[in-house]
């Protein structure tokens, strides 16, 4: 059992972390607080990715005497995985645009209802079209 | 509503919580992720494209195209913030 909980344990937190990212996602009514749900849950998707990369007793994959020793045979059990590295690199940038974006229509749309209220935009938004037709 | 979103979140963490029995072990070295593509991309680097980084090398050599349109990526995020908060400026002119 204890055995179980130490080779699991960090996908839970992960999952907490999760939780707590699309909590602030859909519960939450602030749409600033909503964006920052979407970057925790974003960040626990890329520890979750950055964990299946770990190997016990493995180094940073960066070939040791890599430049000027000549051919030698090299171990992939003695470096961790760099794959996941590479996607989650890919990830970061994919979730830095998306937060600019974001913040982008954030502001557009506080110029426009002068609330950043999810409830308070809808009730003017229906306000207005009240008015229009 | 509120009470909704938590059960939503509660009930989707106890579905992946449910599956993490599946999942390979913290820091195993022959988890199914680390057995089959990645330790061709460790072992042949250094003669194929002369980076001991493995990080770099697949990032920059051999996934090249899709680093190129990462960049891609980031050019579209910049022109739309750069639109949508100039055309709320003009709509603002035209209105005043």
């Amino acid at each position: 059992m204890l055995d179980f909980i130490i080779s699991k344990y960090n996908y839970w937190i992960y999952i907490i972390l999760m939780m707590i990212g699309f909590y602030a996602m859909i519960g939450k009514k602030n749409l600033v607080k909503k964006i920052i749900g979407i970057n925790i849950f974003q960040t626990a998707i890329i520890l979750f990715f950055i964990s299946t990369a770990a190997k016990r007793g493995g180094t940073l994959p960066i070939i040791e005497h890599g430049h000027g020793h000549g051919a030698h045979a090299i171990e992939a059990a003695s470096y961790v995985n760099p794959l996941p590295h590479v996607l989650m690199l890919t990830a970061i940038v994919v979730m830095v645009s998306t937060l600019g974006v974001a913040l982008a229509i954030v502001i557009a749309i506080y110029r426009r209802y002068n609330t950043l209220e999810e409830d308070e935009i809808l009730e003017k938004r229906k306000w207005s079209r009240n008015l229009l037709f | 509503m509120r009470v909704l979103a938590l059960l939503t979140v509660i009930l989707t963490g106890i579905i992946l919580l449910y599956g993490t029995q599946d999942m390979p072990n913290w820091g195993d070295p022959n988890s199914p992720a680390s057995m089959h593509v990645s330790p061709r991309y460790l072992e042949r680097t250094l003669e194929e494209t002369a980076t001991p980084n493995a990080v770099t090398s697949v990032l920059a050599d051999y996934r090249g195209y899709d680093t190129l349109g990462e960049t891609t990526v980031i050019f579209t995020a910049g022109v739309s913030c750069i639109l949508i908060l100039r055309a709320r400026r003009r709509q603002k002119k035209e209105n005043a």
